[in-house]
């Protein structure tokens, strides 16, 4: 048997499957382009075109070049681990995480002054902004998701990553989409929805690449060698799969053409709201929350070589977590046409999200009993610990504003922006640096990171500029607030809005000042991972035989 | 537009009705298998799952 395998090579069935619908798909691509109704249509199904002919051609030389047998599952009675997909999608986070924060310096600088929107309908701020918060979400985020999903998985079942494809098809595939979705955004193609800004063709090739994702990840947790599934892999899952639900509830829409880039939305009026905003907390919920909390199980244990603090604490942790997030939505609607017992229920189970949230932080800090020293000489264990503290913080501010009378003077100020960047620099850049700041020395097999100074370098300004984002965002928002609401003694309104504008101007100078040391810090974390890749010590472990793939 | 969603069939009347104490009964149900002191060496290994070296 083996030396028929050996001398006669065949597609597996991904590769069977895959290489003719990639080429149909750029023959479909090329022919929507032709008919396009508007011009972004056009360029986007061109990127498809040239996108799935690409894939086709890969596919194929990948099989011409690759031996008979496909890499083993096992090599000396141990797991050979998929690792070429975690290594892209580890670098496109960084690019990705680079480019967003840039982006985001920009929007910040344009509200200071306004005259950096370069007067170009592809600058404006209205634009940028949804770019700005996918970048960072679903660009940066969502390849450190991927990237450490599919590591953790494989470490912790002893198990190699399922499918030969279908894991380059999800990391691709899924970074495809990113451009298509930046790009669009840029060019003027959304339907408006917080978060969900893709079109409906975005929406349905992202729809097939998650739910390859979830395929991969359940397949490979199907093939564990551990009869336990650990913790991390319980987040990871309820990520996916709740990812998928609310991507399907929230994107019903009914394209105006097959060939155009507008659709409108099944959902009308309130419900629409209600969907809205039931994904778009749930995206916080599950994506920016559910996801990295399995980072902060295994990296912090992982990296200060402790035991989960209490593994009764992760699972309850869990399941508090799961059974009352989905119910906290309606608190970005306070004050609206929702009905008010639905915004009241919004609010109470935001409150009561505040337990498990700190029953996570405390299990995440607690792990360092007895490793407390390392914070002092390890500065990528501070940064994951100062992320969970972060989290601590935001999680107690997050029930808080979702009080209604808090949120009359919170909402629609400033007040939220800072909330959501001490959420998403604090807690999601941090977890996701210190991530990162792991894997690479493991992916590439270097003894360490290039310089740890860099990274204590890297921890402190940007620390820095989180303190002076969220201090500002507060100071303003309040401000905003309390100047919308203030009356004469009789009774008109004491300032105009363009007043309240006005006295944001210096806030918006020292928040992009802040955003400004983020990026640096995110900039000198790049040349140190780079410098680790070409020019760290090499690990002297028999790890570099029979990793490597053909396709690497 | 009238409302898409139809929710007025058994089987959706019955989880309209029931959910609540049928998810509480699950959670209890969660806390026990969690709190339970016959499952202690079961989470110690899992606590160390993330250290073990291959």
């Amino acid at each position: 048997m083996t030396h028929a395998s050996t001398a006669s090579k065949s597609m597996t069935i991904g590769e069977a499957f895959l290489f003719p619908v990639f080429f149909a798909l750029a023959f479909l691509c090329l022919f929507a382009a032709g008919l396009a109704h508007d011009a972004p249509f056009a360029f986007h199904a061109s990127l498809g075109a040239i996108a799935s002919l690409a894939a086709s051609f890969f596919i194929l030389k990948r099989y011409y070049d690759r031996p008979a047998e496909l890499p083993p599952q096992e090599i000396n009675g141990r797991p050979n681990y998929n690792l070429g997909p975690i290594k892209f999608g580890a670098v496109a986070a960084v690019v990705w995480g680079i480019a967003g924060f840039a982006v985001g310096l920009l929007i910040a600088s344009q509200l200071a002054w306004p005259l950096l929107n370069l007067d170009l309908p592809w600058t404006t701020f209205g634009r940028l902004r949804p770019l700005h918060t996918s970048a960072v979400i679903f660009a940066f985020g969502g390849n450190v998701l991927i990237a450490t999903s599919f590591y953790v998985v494989q470490k912790t079942c002893r198990a190699r990553l399922a499918g030969d494809l279908a894991p380059w098809f999800v990391v691709l595939g899924y970074n495809f989409f990113i451009v298509i979705a930046g790009t669009g955004y840029l060019l003027g193609v959304t339907q408006s929805k917080e978060y969900a800004e893709p079109e409906w063709y975005a929406d349905l090739w992202l729809t097939i690449v998650w739910v390859s994702y979830l395929a991969v990840f359940t397949a490979t947790l199907f093939k564990r060698k551990e009869p336990h599934i650990y913790v991390a892999n319980w987040f990871y899952l309820a990520f996916i799969i709740t990812i998928a639900v609310l991507h399907l509830g929230n994107n019903p829409a009914l394209p105006v053409s097959f060939f155009g880039s507008k659709s409108y939305i099944a959902w009308g009026g309130v419900q629409d709201a209600m969907f809205q905003w039931w994904y778009g907390h749930n995206a916080v919920g599950f994506f920016l929350t559910a996801g990295f909390l399995a980072i902060m199980y295994y990296f912090i244990p992982k990296r200060a070589e402790r035991p989960v603090y209490s593994y009764r604490l992760s699972i309850i942790h869990f399941w508090a977590l799961i059974f009352l997030y989905i119910w906290a939505g309606p608190h970005h609607l306070h004050y609206t046409a929702l009905p008010d017992w639905a915004q009241t229920l919004g609010m109470t189970f935001s409150i009561m999200l505040w337990m498990p949230s700190w029953g996570g932080m405390i299990n995440g800090l607690m792990t360092l009993s007895g490793a407390w020293d390392k914070l002092r000489t390890d500065p990528v264990l501070r940064m994951l610990v100062v992320s969970v503290a972060f989290y601590g913080m935001s999680t107690f501010e997050g029930p808080m504003m979702s009080i209604k009378v808090v949120n009359s003077l919170s909402h629609y100020t400033d007040w939220t922006i800072g909330h959501v960047h001490s959420g998403a620099l604090g807690w999601v850049g941090f977890v996701s640096f210190g991530a990162l700041y792991c894997l690479v020395p493991w992916l590439w097999g270097r003894k360490g990171l290039y310089s740890l100074k860099l990274v204590n370098w890297h921890f402190w300004i940007a620390t820095i500029g989180i303190v002076l984002y969220i201090s500002a965002m507060w100071v303003s928002g309040i401000l905003q607030g309390l100047m919308w609401r203030a009356y004469t003694s009789l009774g008109f309104l004491e300032y105009s809005f363009i007043e309240s504008v006005e006295a944001m101007h210096p806030f918006y100078i020292i928040r992009a000042a802040g955003g400004a040391l983020f990026l640096i810090g995110a900039l000198i974390m790049a040349f140190n991972l780079w410098m680790t890749v070409n020019a760290g010590e090499a690990e002297q472990t028999t790890q570099a035989t029979g990793l490597l793939q053909p396709a690497e | 537009m009238k409302a898409i969603v139809s929710i007025e069939n058994l089987a959706s009347h019955l989880v309209l009705t029931f959910w609540t104490p049928v998810f509480v009964a699950i959670f209890i149900a969660i806390l026990v298998y969690a709190l339970r002191p016959r499952n202690k060496t079961l989470f110690d290994t899992a606590a160390k799952m993330p250290l073990r070296e291959d």
